[in-house]
């Protein structure tokens, strides 16, 4: 398969889904479409296309208030159908406003932070008893970082040499309230997941062939250390009046903001 | 009991190399054997209680069998969350064994007693609840809950009280056993755990009564419930945990809705231990004592 991932048309449909849903986490999704769409289009192996594939590697949005991204990379995979965006949000509807694991190829239900980080350190140490050559990767927000489980898991993955194990974390500068620096301070993410014995870099959060680089140069790492990705995203990207602006975090798209987002995205070709 | 505890894990282990135990460094010499017999599957995951929850799920999604011990207090209270969002939403077949339920901690103090786990943990869709009353009940409630291949929460409580039991044949899930039997029946007492022991002591002074045992609390047989207050005039319900939300109340929600019986509770009252001692210094605080529930029962008795 050759699908593109075009982070373009992913934020577009992000768009079409929050605002046909009247829908808040935007921001939250945007900062984070260029990571999926490297990790979509060059890492993670789905056998058959078959998100319940048993040898499939694993993808744990722990972030889960960045699901519409997530959604937009699962109808370029066929995973889900255009009604599905054109009903988001409606009564009976399947996609919630959180990762939900009843949905194929979700693989945990998120929202609640901190928990995918465990679960993909379970699964990581399930492949290797189980010795395939699955890889898991998480994906935490700056602002899920506060909670406590994930530095338990951090400290588990080392122990146990979970090399096949990557986190990622969106480190766009907000949580749902402000910027993280003023909330709790985080200081320098990729020392503290060094600290704790993790092989780590920082990268641009939109820039692919960093990204992709990145990622490779961590799998090709010759620790046994799990891994850890720093992506510096900006929480709105892709769309200038979302940019650094946390309001998008909550704020609801109208007639008019949803014209000027898409035109955004488009002037972005030029 | 708990080397019952540990005869059985040991089983599971040998029979089934995808069995793992997890512990949040609790266990002490409970897990000697299984660690000698079993050594790959034992992971002891540090004092990091929430991870190893979300740990057991991820292994559980991998085709493996958690079993995750740790004291009632923390499993399932602390981690109450990851059990209901990352294993019973899930349908994911992970045993959690929460020891020490009660006041067995009784001179440990509050973080360490626990009288809130079995209403907390009963109100999760998917996850079962089993509350053995001695080493017979136990092994067929952890052997039931291993064929079972879904989430489910055992509660131990204090463990040498003696046998209930001289042997158990197979009992099905959901009944309730009858551990004492009068000719006539009048009241029933209505037990679980450590408490079972007490039911029997108190019945065996009184006249006319039933003592039945429950160490499934849920999934329960409700028609087993209905029949007994049904052809009941009073019932006592015994437990050693919260008057709010556990036994007591299950079979007052059964009994409400089909079979009205007065029904006496005895159980912790809304409280925290005050002070240290015994076990048996805790109960006679708490008024669960022999003679406190002696005495409450007869007055109840008395008044209907």
């Amino acid at each position: 398969m050759n699908i593109k991932f075009d982070p373009k048309k992913l934020r577009k449909t992000v768009l079409d889904m929050a605002y046909a849903g009247s829908t808040v986490h935007i921001g939250c999704a945007f900062s984070i479409i260029e990571l999926l769409s490297v990790l979509y289009k060059s890492h993670l192996r789905y056998p058959n296309n078959d998100p319940f594939n048993k040898g499939r590697d694993y993808f744990l949005l722990s972030k889960g208030h960045g699901v519409m991204a997530q959604y937009a990379c699962m109808r370029e995979l066929g995973w889900l159908c255009d009604d599905d965006f054109l009903n988001y949000f409606s009564n009976g509807s399947d996609l919630k406003g959180l990762s939900d694991s009843r949905i194929p190829g979700i693989e945990v239900t998120s929202g609640s932070l901190g928990h995918g980080f465990s679960v993909g350190v379970g699964l990581a140490m399930g492949a290797k008893l189980n010795k395939t050559d699955q890889d898991t990767y998480v994906l935490v927000g700056d602002g899920e970082i506060n909670e406590g489980p994930i530095w338990e898991g951090a400290m588990f993955a080392a122990h146990h040499n979970l090399d096949n194990f990557m986190v990622i974390v969106d480190e766009n500068g907000f949580q749902a309230m402000g910027k993280t620096q003023d909330i709790i301070g985080l200081g320098s993410i990729q020392s503290k997941f060094e600290s704790f014995g993790f092989d780590s870099i920082t990268v641009d959060g939109h820039d692919e062939i960093a990204i992709n680089k990145a990622i490779e140069k961590l799998w090709n790492s010759d620790t046994k250390k799990p891994k850890a990705l720093i992506a510096k995203t900006v929480k709105g990207k892709g769309v200038d009046f979302m940019e650094d602006d946390n309001s998008w975090h909550y704020t609801r798209l109208d007639k008019e903001n949803y014209r000027d987002a898409i035109a955004s995205i488009n002037e972005g070709d030029v | 009991m708990r080397q019952a505890l540990s005869d059985v894990l040991v089983e599971l282990g040998k029979k089934d190399p995808k069995v793992l135990l997890l512990t949040g460094d609790h266990g002490y010499a409970l897990f000697d054997d299984f660690r000698r017999e079993c050594p790959n599957q034992y992971i002891n995951v540090g004092i990091a209680e929430q991870n190893m929850v979300g740990v057991a799920a991820g292994l559980a999604r991998s085709g493996f069998r958690p079993i995750v011990y740790g004291l009632s207090a923390f499993v399932p209270i602390r981690v109450l969350e990851q059990i209901k969002l990352d294993v019973a939403h899930d349908h994911l077949p992970v045993i959690f064994i929460g020891d020490g339920a009660g006041f067995v901690y009784s001179h440990l103090g509050t973080s360490h007693q626990s009288t809130e786990d079995i209403a907390c943990s009963r109100v999760i869709p998917n996850l079962s609840v089993y509350s053995p009353a001695d080493r017979f009940e136990l092994k067929q409630c952890l052997s039931i809950a291993y064929q079972n291949n879904s989430a489910v929460y055992l509660r131990i409580g204090k463990a040498d009280r003696g046998d209930i039991h001289q042997s158990l044949p197979n009992i099905k899930s959901g009944r309730l056993i009858k551990v004492r039997a009068a000719k006539k029946i009048k009241y029933s007492f209505i037990a679980t755990g450590s408490m079972v022991r007490t039911a029997i002591d108190i019945a065996d002074k009184l006249h006319n009564i039933n003592v039945w045992s429950v160490p499934f609390i849920k999934p329960i047989d409700r028609s087993m419930v209905e029949k007994i207050c049904h052809n009941s005039e009073a019932v006592v319900v015994f437990e050693e945990h919260s008057r709010f939300g556990g036994l007591g109340s299950l079979i007052a929600e059964i009994s409400s809705e089909s079979s009205p019986v007065k029904i006496l509770y005895v159980a912790v009252n809304d409280r925290f231990s005050q002070k240290c001692g015994t076990y048996e210094y805790l109960l006679k605080e708490h008024g669960l004592d022999f003679d406190a529930v002696y005495k409450n029962i007869y007055n109840f008795l008395l008044d209907l």
